[in-house]
């Protein structure tokens, strides 16, 4: 039984179609009440993790647990409970965008009708219009209304904001802190790392259907190097020696080179009695941060713990 | 019109597949029709008498043409089945214009092409080409088939050039709508009302003076009276009203926006009305347009059956090779009738359960299923919701034949006891066609893939068991697997009712191991 303060808790996910392996031993935790952001470069797995907490897959291997059932065998009631977005969105073309919202709402269990009219206005959406008339980011619109204008306790979003602009971004991230604020869970896949940064309290970074990284993104700046360039007073030697520093380029006095962030302050203390004439000190952005986890090989057991 | 001629090829390309059933089906259709004629009307006076027991007949003549077509044989045969290969032909025109037009520019693939080195009137110039080729085929087809089964070479010309004339005709009509309407849908829709306005109008036409049909276009055509008159000026017509028809397109074409129509869409409801609620509500939505078309569809085919049959028991005294063809022989002609034409109508039905079911899978391939069950609908109800449609519509396709056919019959002979009679004949027939649909169900279950094509080759097969069976002289065991051959073949015979029972029973059983299947399987795959 897992606790109640875990919307969503995955250990060793694994699922194949046919002899291409998706998931490998996915790890996911998701707390309540938190915004976890849901990260990985395409086809890592993160729309099939999706579809296998909401019960559209079988997972092969491993453990999953929703909000305190098994997605897989309790899904009609659990889905009661949550509002999905899809991030691509294919709506029935005869039927009109508002009449869709109404749908979905009534088939989850009701929806705020208020609160669906508020969002129509927000997200300047013309529900009268035909489902086939909708351009890519109307039809992720009408998605995204349907699942916010539930009262639903956990969202579960795939790239929910893929074909907006960043006028509407602004909007869907207003949203989400709205919905956080109600004390509700989201799980958000995405791309849009300011979006990342801006709403999500926790992230997951996964890679060919592992994870690779979960944490704060304090946490995980933590992880990643950080770049100085320093001039000192008497010549710079043995850098290379110490513990964290990489990539090294040493010219007398000049020295430029990464520091794990973790060793910055056992750097900067050795290098203080060498008479520091100058020193910048670049922190890594989040595309490095992603960057480097998109790219690298997986480290099996890089799972840091929050 | 710049890259007119590399479109043209690619488009033949992606036609290969399905072109040549519809060139398929005309020929079979003309060459089924030349045969049967020529063997059954095989003297002067066997076709005088087909002349009077016709010519007193409006039912047949609404149907199917202008009496003087009958004054040989061959404008017998172009009697009988020109209407049909007509619609066959104006509709094969249809699909190619509109799906390389309209349709191409609706799902935006038109966009791509166009903005390569492609004129703006390219796609419509390709798309009509495409279509007046596939009409020379049909018309050359027609001709060699006709000729080649012993009718005179003169009249068979005019027949195959008569035949495509009425193909091109609908292809420029179709080119027009494809300017007015901004979906593919309503043009199709747009085209489909001008054809049955066709039909109507030449059976009107061809029941009184005369005149109306001059307003059809396949009136036209079977008042160039191919093999009895030979009026090879009547075509100048269809062709005339061809280059109005696209020069008004082109006109309309130059003058509107890529991906706009003349008539704006419609807005729709702001909210869903209160009965929009669930997912039994969403599936009969999603599918009544397609139920109501094949419903009326098939009760106007029971009106016209069911007003030739009373006149089929003196058609066949005098033609006594015609019994040949029914399954109860001459001593009960009516009742073999019925029962051979309710039995085509339950294989109609059939196929439109298919299509039905099929349905879901097609909802789950395009990713609509998902949102559908990630709500608190169960993958039983969401099961349960297309197949109430299919189940319900089967029986629907079959109650509006048989209110049709009893309809019409009850009429010709004034008893209206018909109605009620001929409805419950044609239910008969809901437990084959629904273990038909059962096994779509089982299919979706276990191996949804190739669902499509277990549905379509089990029609099939139940068609040729159904009508050839006989003729074929096929073995008794490949007839007994089609729950056709199981149907009592009421009225002809007396209602059993255990094979029916045996019958709902294993749909019941397929339906519930399809499920079984579909509840454990990936959804989506």
């Amino acid at each position: 039984m897992t606790t109640t303060t875990e919307a969503i808790s995955i250990t060793g996910l694994s699922k194949s179609f046919g002899g291409a392996k998706a998931l490998d031993g996915l790890d996911l935790t998701v707390t309540a009440g938190e915004v976890h952001g849901f990260l990985g470069p395409n086809g890592s797995g993160k729309t099939t993790t999706i579809r296998v907490l909401l019960g559209l897959l079988r997972p092969d291997a491993g453990q999953v647990r929703m909000l305190g059932g098994d997605p897989w065998r309790d899904a009609d009631a659990l889905h009661r409970r949550l509002a999905y977005v899809p991030g691509d969105v294919t709506l029935w073309p005869g039927i009109t965008g508002g009449e869709i919202i109404d749908l979905l709402g009534r088939m989850r269990g009701g929806l705020d009708r208020r609160r669906r009219d508020e969002l129509l206005e927000r997200f300047d959406l013309d529900p009268r219009k035909k489902a086939r008339t909708y351009s890519k980011g109307n039809r992720q619109k009408v998605a995204l209304i349907a699942g916010l204008a539930s009262s639903a306790e956990l969202l579960l979003l795939d790239e929910p904001t893929s074909g907006l602009d960043p006028l509407m971004e602004s909007v869907f991230q207003q949203c989400i802190q709205e919905v956080k604020l109600q004390g509700r869970t989201v799980l958000l896949s995405s791309h849009i790392l300011a979006e990342v940064e801006a709403l999500c309290d926790r992230v997951s970074i996964i890679r060919l259907g592992r994870t690779v990284e979960s944490g704060t993104l304090t946490d995980l700046r933590h992880l990643t190097r950080t770049s100085i360039a320093v001039e000192t007073v008497q010549p710079l030697t043995g850098i290379e020696a110490l513990s964290g520093v990489h990539d090294v380029l040493v010219e007398d006095h000049h020295a430029r080179f990464d520091v794990d962030t973790a060793q910055l302050d056992t750097i900067v203390r050795r290098l203080a009695p060498l008479g520091v004439r100058s020193l910048t000190s670049t922190p890594p952005t989040l595309e490095e941060l992603f960057l480097r986890h998109y790219d690298a090989e997986p480290t099996p057991g890089g799972t840091v713990a929050s | 019109m710049t890259g007119t001629a590399g479109l043209l090829r690619f488009m033949l390309r992606r036609e290969r597949a399905g072109l040549p059933w519809w060139l398929l089906g005309a020929t079979l259709l003309v060459l089924v029709q030349s045969a049967q004629s020529q063997n059954l009307y095989d003297s002067p006076e066997a076709l005088q008498r087909l002349r009077q027991t016709i010519g007193s007949n409006t039912a047949v003549i609404a149907m199917s043409g202008p009496t003087r077509l009958l004054e040989s044989i061959g404008g017998e045969v172009v009697f009988e089945i020109f209407a049909f290969v007509a619609i066959v032909v104006a509709l094969m025109s249809m699909f190619l214009v509109g799906r390389h037009t309209r349709a191409e520019e609706e799902t935006g693939r038109a966009e791509l092409i166009r903005s390569a080195r492609v004129g703006r009137q390219a796609p419509l110039a390709a798309a009509l080409a495409l279509a007046g080729l596939a009409n020379l085929a049909v018309g050359a087809l027609v001709f060699a088939v006709a000729a080649g089964t012993g009718l005179p070479v003169g009249g068979s010309a005019l027949f195959g050039a008569a035949t495509a004339a009425v193909g091109i005709t609908f292809a420029a009509c179709t080119a027009v709508a494809a300017q007015v309407f901004s979906n593919a849908r309503a043009v199709y829709g747009a085209v489909g009302v001008v054809l049955g306005a066709a039909y109507v109008l030449r059976a009107a036409g061809d029941v009184g003076s005369g005149a109306l049909s001059w307003a059809s276009p396949i009136g036209w055509g079977q008042r160039a009276f191919p093999y009895t008159g030979d009026r090879w000026w009547a075509l100048l017509l269809p062709l005339g009203a061809s280059a109005l028809l696209v020069t008004a397109a082109v006109a309309m074409l130059r003058r509107r926006d890529f991906g706009a129509g003349l008539v704006p869409p419609r807005p729709g409801r702001a909210r869903a009305s209160r009965s929009l609620r669930n997912a039994y509500a969403l599936a009969w939505r999603l599918q009544r347009g397609s139920l109501a078309g094949w419903a009326v569809g098939l009760g106007l085919l029971g009106v016209a059956y069911g007003s030739i049959a009373d006149s089929i028991e003196q058609y066949v005294r005098e033609n006594p090779q015609v019994a040949e063809f029914l399954p109860g022989g001459a001593a009960d002609i009516v009742n073999a009738y019925l029962a051979l034409t309710v039995g085509m109508s339950a294989l109609i039905a059939t196929a439109y359960g298919v299509t039905s079911a099929l349905r879901i899978r097609a909802e789950e391939t395009s990713g609509r299923a998902e949102p559908v069950l990630a709500t608190a609908t169960s993958r039983l109800t969401w099961l349960v919701s297309h197949l109430s449609v299919a189940l319900t519509g089967s029986a629907l396709c079959l109650l509006a034949f048989g209110v049709g056919e009893g309809t019409a019959y009850g009429l010709t002979v004034s008893d209206a006891g018909q109605v009620p009679r001929l409805t419950g004949v044609a239910l008969t027939y809901l437990p084959a066609v629904w273990l038909i649909i059962a096994l779509v169900v089982l299919a979706l279950g276990w191996a949804p893939r190739p669902s499509p094509a277990v549905g379509w080759v089990a029609v099939g097969y139940c068609a040729v068991v159904t009508l050839f069976a006989d003729s074929f002289k096929l073995p008794e065991w490949v007839q007994r697997a089609s729950p056709f051959a199981h149907t009592p073949r009421v009225p002809l015979v007396d209602l059993a009712l255990t094979p029916l029972l045996v019958i709902i029973l294993l749909a019941a059983a397929a339906m519930g191991a399809g499920y079984a299947g579909l509840r454990r399987r990936d959804v989506g795959y």
